[in-house]
């Protein structure tokens, strides 16, 4: 049995951050503080960015500018309304891929204080919290539907959700909504669960091979390897959580066109090549043209 | 040996992974079929590639999150 207790609080990872200390209704937890971290890793570096910048970038500079511009290049081939909200999109990839990254950092699940028991660690790595994705995926979630009702108005917006055969609005007002919503809670429980259970995978790689003394060697290498995975799983899920975030706004908007003149073939294809996410816009201005 | 069924159960919901297993295999090969026919096209297969296998992938999410709520909440 105290083998048992031994091997338990080894892989000990709580599912929500934990307080570091309450000022009235405030509480101010770990992933607070790993949010804060990657605000600040991310205005420091924007800080540094913008500063000086060179026509001809230094290393520095490049480092910085390489995935801005990288995003900013796919976002463009969206839609011709992108300028409205390639920042967004591009902010939300920066943002999640420090939070991501900085969860991989030493000490950031660690170090701690000693508090009933248990390590509660001063850095929790924010997107391993719910609230912090929620939070994100909320913001996202305002942005589409503000655009579909910029775009729309509030009773196109409203004809979109009930369908097109009118009779068939009792059952599909109620799908079009509950997969409205559903948006919100897959886009942030998509990043929750993954790094969280990439938390969970780091934390029983290194309680399995340091439970026994001959397997102790093996605990230099074998999570390395996963860490490895985490910084590739970090950075796919950033992609793909702004990318998501990318092609709803996308879709809000190419309904929008839609909605004017649905009897246009022309008009529908540039829709449906925009809704892809299309990056090579020469293939749809024929059509549009 | 507290807390054993809600581990039987957090295990046996992971048997969900199966289905994104397989479909994150369909779409993955499909998309190196169409990059084997025209390599010029990776840059178009590349995002909409991605966003399909971020949604495969969700379901396999839920399974992990229905285990973790069985594990850690419940």
């Amino acid at each position: 049995m105290p083998e048992d207790e031994a091997h338990e609080s080894l892989i000990h990872v709580a599912i929500g951050a934990e307080d570091l200390f309450v000022i009235g209704p405030l509480h101010f937890t770990n992933s607070m503080v790993g949010a804060l971290l990657a605000s600040i890793i991310l205005l420091t570096a924007a800080w540094v960015f913008v500063r000086k910048p060179e026509l001809v970038p230094s290393r520095v500079q490049s480092l910085i500018e390489f995935p801005i511009e990288w995003m900013a290049n796919i976002v463009s081939g969206s839609s011709s309304r992108w300028r409205g909200y390639v920042a967004l999109v591009v902010g939300l990839f920066l943002m999640i891929l420090v939070a991501n990254w900085l969860g991989l950092l030493p000490g950031v699940g660690t170090i701690g204080l000693k508090h009933e028991e248990e390590l509660v660690p001063f850095v929790r790595p924010a997107s391993a919290d719910l609230n912090f994705t929620l939070g994100l995926a909320i913001v996202a979630f305002v942005v589409f539907v503000w655009w579909g009702l910029r775009l729309h108005g509030p009773v196109g917006y409203l004809k979109e959700l009930v369908g097109e055969p009118r009779y068939m609005a009792p059952l599909m007002f109620p799908i079009h909504l509950i997969s409205e919503l559903s948006r919100l809670v897959s886009l942030s429980m998509r990043l929750f669960g993954n790094v969280f259970a990439g938390e969970v995978l780091l934390a029983t790689m290194l309680a399995l091979t340091t439970a026994t003394l001959f397997t102790l060697p093996l605990a230099f290498f074998v999570p390395a390897v996963f860490l490895g995975l985490e910084l590739l799983f970090g950075a796919v899920q950033a992609l793909v959580f702004a990318l998501l975030a990318m092609t709803y706004i996308t879709m809000a908007i190419a309904e929008g066109q839609g909605g004017h003149g649905d009897e246009h073939g022309p008009d529908h294809d540039e829709a449906a090549h925009t809704e892809a996410g299309h990056p090579d816009s020469s293939v749809s201005t024929p059509a549009s043209a | 040996m507290e807390g054993n069924i809600s581990s039987l159960a957090a295990g046996l919901a992971m048997i969900g992974a199966i289905g994104p297993g397989i479909g994150l295999g369909i779409g993955f090969s499909k998309a190196m079929e169409a990059l084997g026919r025209n390599p010029e096209a990776s840059g178009a297969i590349f995002v909409p590639y991605i966003l399909g296998l971020a949604l495969t992938e969700a379901i396999g999410i839920y399974c992990l999150v229905v285990s973790l709520i069985l594990i850690f909440a419940a």
